[in-house]
């Protein structure tokens, strides 16, 4: 296999690839992405446990199956990067705290690995979710370290344990840090609304405030205030605030002033995730605390608030403005493509919204378009504010003059086939020199040629990377996971290591003097 | 320590909101609702109308009795296909011409974004006070409507016969019609080159015809690719000569040696229907001080022209071509009702501009 993009971390993406082969396509996807939401609650159990008893823990798990941002982000953002990663950090933080705390080399070496799967799955969360997690698990650790201990060693303990996972990283990810340095982001901001303030539109505070937290919302003065009096639960109540704060994206001014232009590059639902998952070992704990108090009311109330929280993000899909339309049949694109020799030219879609990788998928044919906004090169791209342009309307003037420019640049590009979905565009093809050619989808999907456009040349970049770069790249992340997976399985952990205590059964005789007891 | 630590973090989380909220416009956003002066009243209706609240931008209007709410939203929605039915407003400026204390005239210039590009539209609105606040007085319609009539048509139409389903599109076996450049003018620009010339369609059959240029530099190496894009007439009717322009931004005169230009043609089912006729045209400076050649359009035909597209060829005292300039028109064009259109051009063209001439291409939007 010869890699070609080496512009975000594969590993995600690369299991889609190697499960593909047993499962297809689909189902491979559907398969990594059931390992990310299995996972979830695995992860903020064990996360959770870090912080409360084993029964809040468990609670914080069960909870986790029914947030709401999970959803948004698996079915609204398709962000299986994002939620693949988050899950495999949680693992891999009460190693740090281990190792961090009392110098478990099983803890350093499990941890570190997990973290080398985590960021080989998505770099922004290994940027800043990582640090966001990772911040309170140190104090949490220092809290804990006991009198034996100290606090030196404690913090410089966990700096070994980020050198090392810096240096995994440096190198599993190389080619990606190559490709960065070459051509760091420099392209004109693409909106997203997430990045805007949240009070001044109804819609997108549904959409990235009420939907993503739902009845935690609800939940969190108590939240909060329970954890405020609790002397260890205090950093992770900080660390979830600065994350909540984040998430928020433009409704405070703090994230811009900290990120400065990066707050232009990213986008700010995967902070409502990982505030989420934060905050959930300490609604664990304080869902603990009432049911103990109020019994089988208190779990009536959880669970509704569960159910609404789970409800609220369906609902919303069926009402969403944002709503994806990955349900188009574009059989008959590809098949197009395929055939006669039309491969040898780049084709666009427009008004294909999430399709848009279902037709590049099962074609050879080349298209100037594409999903990822942070590795596109073209200038047509980058001078504008637009993301993919098969919707380019919804960048209003940016979006159209990004198209304008491709298309103005068809014959340079080789591109001569044009899929419309939506009659949007067809003015600006018609009036551009292309003609309607064919119909597909009962006249849904119509296809436009350009004439004098010469057939599609390699476009020279040296964006591709080298054999070694391809190298590394297909093997360096797939191993970091499989090794992950084989130290899960061959090392244990030491809470399971511990020499277990056996409890006699009590005898039937004694039950019986229970009874008489209690009957006299 | 608990009631500190949640009240420092309920502070900061408010405080950090309010100041968003400040940074964001949410104080002016509340203050525009008063409406309580001319430039607010119609930056408040215009701020409704680009959020889509027809209904609350109408019950703002000081004469709503005299105004018709669906012909007042079509203004902004379009209607039969136009432009307007695929665009949306992006944004806008306000200026206060003249004002009293009860009454005023603010110039409102409308940012569109459309299916084709960006539109700009620019309207004199007459805001009046009424109790506290202010309010737009919208223009009434005035146009009279056309009785319903039968119109003839009687027009030239070209069919063309393929082979078969099975022919790929563009492979004719038929020899492609002739088409021929017939001028070509390189003009340097302050940030671009620009080539400028007409085409004619020389056979008896129409032609779809797309002109590309490539510059090539000093050693024959090519420089720069570009096309007419949407600066042509791409159907051409026999004998019809369409203008052209070809724009190479970034890029200067004296680095090319050579243009190789290159007329595609293909034949295609072309018909002579709608007729398009153009009246009024002239050479003017427009309410904003720009030259414009401007004029009107009438549609001749019995069929809706959706989308119109006007390209007008401007020509020095030797009957060279001198400057191509195009604009779409945001109204479609009803049969026997004239539309305005106005087409910028370049000051320091327009004073060495002897003659022009326009022609109109168009397009029908089918859903």
């Amino acid at each position: 296999m010869r890699h070609t993009k080496t512009t975000y971390p594969p590993l995600a993406h690369q299991w889609i690839a190697l499960l593909s082969y047993i499962f297809g396509l689909h189902v491979a996807y559907l398969l990594v992405q059931l390992t990310g939401v299995i996972l979830t609650p695995v992860g903020v159990y064990r996360f959770a446990q870090l912080w409360v008893s084993d029964r809040a823990a468990s609670y914080a798990a069960l909870l986790s199956v029914f947030v709401g941002t999970m959803i948004f982000l698996v079915y609204f953002a398709g962000q299986l990067p994002t939620t693949l990663s988050a899950p495999l950090y949680l693992l891999a933080l009460p190693y740090f705290y281990d190792w961090s705390r009392t110098a478990d080399f099983r803890g350093l070496l499990k941890g570190v690995v997990l973290v080398l799967a985590a960021g080989a799955v998505h770099h922004v969360t290994l940027i800043f979710g990582s640090l966001l997690f990772a911040i309170p698990v140190l104090w949490l650790a220092v809290v804990d370290r006991g009198e034996e201990r100290n606090a030196g060693a404690v913090t410089i303990r966990a700096l070994i344990f980020g050198g090392l996972c810096a240096a995994g990283l440096a190198v599993v990810l190389l080619p990606y840090w190559i490709s960065i340095i070459k051509h760091p982001i420099e392209q004109m901001p693409i909106p997203h609304a997430s990045r805007s303030n949240l009070l001044l539109n109804l819609t997108y505070l549904t959409n990235y405030f009420f939907v993503p937290y739902g009845m935690l919302i609800v939940a969190l003065p108590f939240v909060a205030s329970f954890a405020a009096a609790r002397r260890r639960l205090r950093p992770l109540l900080l660390g979830f605030w600065v994350t909540f704060i984040f998430g928020l994206g433009g409704t405070t001014p703090l994230p811009k002033f900290l990120l400065g232009r990066y707050f232009d590059i990213l986008t700010f639902e995967r902070f409502t995730l990982w505030a989420a998952l934060m905050v959930l070992p300490l609604v664990g704990a304080f869902a603990e605390q009432v049911i103990e108090r109020h019994g089988k009311r208190a779990v009536l109330g959880f669970a509704t608030a569960a159910l609404i929280t789970l409800l609220l993000p369906m609902g919303w899909m069926a009402v969403t403005p944002f709503s994806p339309n990955a349900n188009i049949n574009v059989d008959a694109v590809d098949a197009f493509l395929n055939r006669d020799g039309h491969d040898r030219y780049r084709y666009l879609t427009l008004g294909f919204g999430n399709a848009l990788p279902k037709v590049s998928t099962y074609t050879d044919a080349n298209s100037v378009d594409g999903e990822y906004n942070s590795a596109r090169l073209l200038p047509e791209f980058t001078h504008y504010g637009t993301a993919q342009l098969t919707s380019a309307k919804y960048f209003g003037t940016s979006g159209m003059e990004a198209l304008r420019m491709m298309l103005r640049h068809a014959s340079h590009y080789g591109l001569k086939y044009i899929f419309i979905r939506d009659p949007y565009y067809e003015p600006l093809i018609s009036f551009a020199g292309w003609r309607k050619v064919e119909t597909y989808e009962s006249g849904t999907i119509t296809v436009w040629s350009k004439e004098d456009v010469p057939p599609a040349r390699p476009i020279p970049s040296d964006a591709m990377p080298t054999a070694l770069e391809g190298l590394l790249w297909g093997t360096l992340p797939l191993a970091s996971s499989i090794l992950a997976i084989l130290f899960a399985f061959l090392i244990p952990d030491r809470a399971r290591a511990r020499s277990e205590i056996l409890l006699p059964f009590p005898e039937r005789e004694l039950q019986g003097a229970y009874v008489r007891e209690a009957r006299s | 320590m608990k009631r500190v630590l949640l009240l420092t973090l309920a502070v900061l989380t408010v405080v950090l909101i309010i100041i968003a909220w400040f940074q964001s416009g949410g104080v002016e956003r509340r203050a525009l609702q008063l409406a309580s002066t001319p430039e607010q009243a119609a930056r408040l209706m215009l701020s409704q109308i680009q959020s889509h609240k027809f209904d609350a931008a109408y019950n703002r209007l000081a004469n709503r009795n005299d105004v018709d709410e669906n012909t007042f939203i079509r203004e902004f929605t379009g209607s039969y296909g136009s432009l307007l039915t695929i665009s949306s407003l992006e944004g806008f400026d306000i200026g206060v011409l003249h004002a009293t204390d009860e009454e005023a005239t603010v110039r409102a210039k409308f940012h569109y974004a459309t299916g084709v590009g960006p539109l700009d539209d620019t309207r004199d609105l007459r805001v009046q006070r009424t109790g506290d606040t202010w309010k737009v007085v919208w223009p009434v319609d005035s146009r009279a409507k056309l009785p319903p009539q039968v119109i003839p048509v009687n027009y030239l139409r070209w069919d063309v016969i393929s082979r078969g389903s099975g022919d790929d599109w563009g492979v004719q076996n038929v020899d492609s019609p002739q088409v021929r450049i017939v001028s070509m003018n390189a003009i340097q620009r302050p940030d671009s080159v620009v080539l400028v010339g007409e085409v004619v369609n020389e056979d008896s059959v129409p032609a779809y015809v797309n002109v590309g240029a490539t510059l090539l530099g000093p050693n024959d190496e090519e420089l720069a690719q570009e096309s007419s894009f949407d600066k042509i007439a791409h159907t051409l009717l026999p004998r019809q000569v369409s203008p052209y322009r070809i724009d190479f931004p970034n890029m200067r005169l004296d680095k090319i040696k050579n243009v190789r230009m290159d007329a595609k043609a293909l034949l295609i089912a072309a018909s002579a229907d709608p007729v398009i006729a153009i009246d009024q045209q002239k050479l003017e400076t427009n309410a904003l001080g720009k030259k414009v050649l401007s004029g009107k359009l009438t549609n001749q035909s019995g069929q809706i022209v959706s989308i119109p597209h006007v390209i007008a060829a401007y020509y020095d005292s030797n009957g060279k071509v001198i400057w191509v300039s195009d604009g779409y028109v945001a109204q479609a064009l009803l049969p026997q009702t004239p539309v305005p259109f106005a087409v910028d051009l370049p000051p320091d063209v327009a004073k060495n501009v002897q003659t022009y001439r326009v022609i109109v291409n168009h397009f029908e939007l089918t859903t």
